[in-house]
């Protein structure tokens, strides 16, 4: 007999199946949109069977993650990450060349697309692109909020850079401004209200790209935006049918939150820990409850790196060939430049701390200190002293079994890169 | 701990590519073409076997005909052939009962005495050779036991009864495949005819004739 017949919990399917309903053998199949065949044996017993070319994969094996147009250096970092025998390795890290083109910035832009192809050495099967756009939004707010900005989408994506476009390349905002979370107005209030969209499931709204996440605090969500035309070029780089073609697309903060999952702290702590990023331009707290996201924060009273070394320069006098050694080494004392830089950094920590607790009943004894490429353990003291808080500076890589070969100096320049990678497996650790 | 709750992916399903030089898209609409000329084949192969088949069976079946009729003059030839062998074997039967007495009957006219007249030499009649019996197609050929007795009857004239009695003892030597010594005298009396003034006396004498076998 030939039957038609959905088979469990499969949304949408676009499909075609039969059934042979024997007692002992019910044999169905559904081809999803994703390009899998779900083989029904029995009442409870469903074999999947991922078709290729499907792309329907939940989780990666074999990943390569890149940072694309990073401010903080010429060319893409890049790591490639494979899974074998129930641990991750790193066998390649390193500064790819850029697609030819920059990001584009209006619709006009999109026609000049071209085609990027990664180095042999990344060539998994899957990539996840996390990308540096000053026009890209990440940050946690209300559904209200979220569905306002999603309303107001494409005049802000315009907007933004407009403001910027003295100062950016590839799109990349210079000098980035705190995202602050948009509120509504009268005057952006369009006919049709959009839906919030269900979690993880990219939309598009006003021009622009949206996905979401819940936040363990209800009501809470941490989202994430692209205009429209830049996500579609960037979906459109790597070429098919040529390894690696992109399996995710997110924006570059929201890899460098993911960036912690690797790390052993993380786990040891049962995924509840506080996280500093330090970037070249800014400074992010965020903060995790058993895995989930919690707290995302861009410090508003400071600037990252470039800041500091900046602080630096004019306290002390020196070159930039000597702030390394400021930072690492004790012939300078350095608290004159870094107390007045660190204090209103240590001040929203302070904020961030007491929130954590109040609200989610997280205390913390110590926070993980990541991005930062020299002088962690003057922050690790400056917060002892006045936060009776330790920071760990741990590698990026730790978590990780370094292959031969692979370069392991300047791991903080992969941290987005090794984010992305992770996020987009999708994997349980 | 899931990955996947800290993955804000923008990328659309459908936008996603495969990396496989073998794309789905290209090769399902390639491999259905293929089932589907598969399929043609197969069903082609099929009925060009079903037609073969039926010309084979229909082929068969005339042939059969012709051999059925064919069989039909077989045996009909065959019972033709075993009747004409029956036929052969009773003539055989009938070759071996061949009774030949044209030698001992010209030797008889030498051994008649001079007082004697034969006048009458009969054979018993023998019994009816072919018989029809109710339902058969065709006659029985043939005698009716495979064994056959007759009589001959030797009637004449005489003036005495010597003659006869030296006629009777001429004929119990040196005729035996004429008639055996089995002899019964029918008749002995006087007849009203004369010969040199005399009343002559006619006789009868009945002769068992050897016995007639049909037998290879």
């Amino acid at each position: 007999m030939l039957c038609l017949s959905p088979i469990g919990p499969v949304a949408k399917p676009a499909f075609l199946g039969f059934a042979i309903p024997t007692k002992a053998l019910s044999l169905a199949w559904i081809v999803q949109r994703n390009f899998t065949v779900k083989l029904q044996l029995t009442k409870d017993k469903t074999v999947e069977i991922r078709l290729p070319g499907g792309g329907g994969s939940k989780s990666a094996t074999d990943i390569a993650g890149v940072e694309m147009f990073s401010p903080d250096c010429d060319g893409c970092p890049a790591v490639r990450l494979i899974k074998k025998k129930k641990a991750w390795h790193l066998v390649a890290a390193d500064v790819v060349k850029d697609p030819n083109g920059t990001l584009p910035s209006c619709w006009e832009e999109t026609p000049h697309q071209p085609v990027w192809e990664l180095p042999r050495a990344f060539q998994a099967p899957h990539a996840a692109l996390a990308v540096n756009s000053s026009m890209g939004t990440f940050s946690q707010s209300t559904a209200d909020a979220i569905v306002q900005d999603m309303m107001s989408g494409l005049d802000a994506a315009k907007a933004a850079p407009a403001a910027s476009s003295g100062s950016k390349k590839f799109g990349i905002k210079r000098e980035s401004q705190p995202a602050a979370p948009r509120t509504a107005s009268k005057s952006d209030t369009p006919t049709r209200r959009p839906t919030f969209p269900d979690a993880g499931t990219s939309v598009s709204e006003n021009g622009r790209r949206f996905v979401t996440r819940p936040m363990a605090e209800q009501g809470f969500h941490l989202y994430s935006s692209l205009p429209e035309f830049q996500t579609l070029w960037i979906s459109r780089l790597l070429p098919e049918g040529k390894r690696p073609t992109a399996s995710s697309i997110q924006v570059a903060e929201s890899a460098l939150m993911a960036s912690v999952f690797l790390q052993p702290e993380f786990h040891a702590a049962d995924g509840s820990t506080l996280a500093i990023f330090v970037r070249n331009e800014a400074i992010f707290f965020a903060g995790y409850k058993k895995g989930e996201p919690v707290l995302w924060l861009r410090c508003p009273s400071a600037g990252g790196i470039n800041a500091m070394h900046t602080a630096i320069k004019k306290t002390l006098g020196v070159g930039d060939d000597l702030i390394r050694s400021v930072l690492e080494e004790s012939l300078i004392d350095p608290r004159p430049a870094l107390e007045p830089f660190i204090r209103p950094i240590f001040a929203q920590l302070e904020l961030s701390l007491a929130y954590l607790s109040s609200k989610h009943g997280l205390k913390f004894d110590h926070a993980l200190l990541m991005g930062l490429d020299a002088g962690a353990a003057l922050w690790s003291t400056y917060a002892e002293e006045a936060l009776r808080l330790k920071l760990i500076a741990p590698n990026p890589y730790d978590g990780l079994i370094v292959d031969k070969g692979v370069e392991t100096a300047d791991a903080t320049g992969y941290l987005v890169a090794l984010g992305a990678a992770i996020a987009g497996a999708e994997v349980s650790l | 701990m899931n990955s996947s709750s800290l993955h804000l992916n923008l990328l659309k399903p459908t936008e996603r590519r495969s990396s496989s030089p073998i794309r789905l898209r290209v090769m399902l609409p390639i491999c259905a073409i293929l089932v589907c000329a598969g399929l043609l084949c197969w069903w082609g192969m099929l009925f060009t076997n079903l037609m073969m088949a039926k010309t084979q069976a229909s082929g068969i079946e005339e042939d059969l005909a012709n051999k059925g009729k064919q069989h039909a003059e077989i045996i009909k030839l065959r019972d033709e052939a075993r009747e004409l062998k029956l036929q052969l074997e009773q003539l055989d039967y009938y070759k071996a009962g061949v009774r030949s007495v044209a030698e001992p009957l010209a030797k008889f006219a030498e051994i008649v005495p001079m007082r004697v007249q034969i006048k009458e030499m009969s054979f018993s009649p023998l019994p009816a050779q072919i018989l029809q019996p109710p339902g058969a197609k065709a006659p029985l050929f043939g005698p009716t036991e495979n064994v056959e007795t007759q009589k001959l009857v030797i009637a004449g004239l005489t003036t005495k009864e010597t003659p006869v009695v030296s006629l009777m003892e001429s004929l119990s030597s040196g005729f035996e495949k004429l008639v055996t010594s089995e002899r019964k005298i029918k008749s002995f009396r006087q007849d009203n005819a004369e010969a040199e003034g005399r009343k002559l006396l006619s006789f009868e004498v009945e002769y068992t004739m050897p016995e007639r076998r049909f037998a290879k």
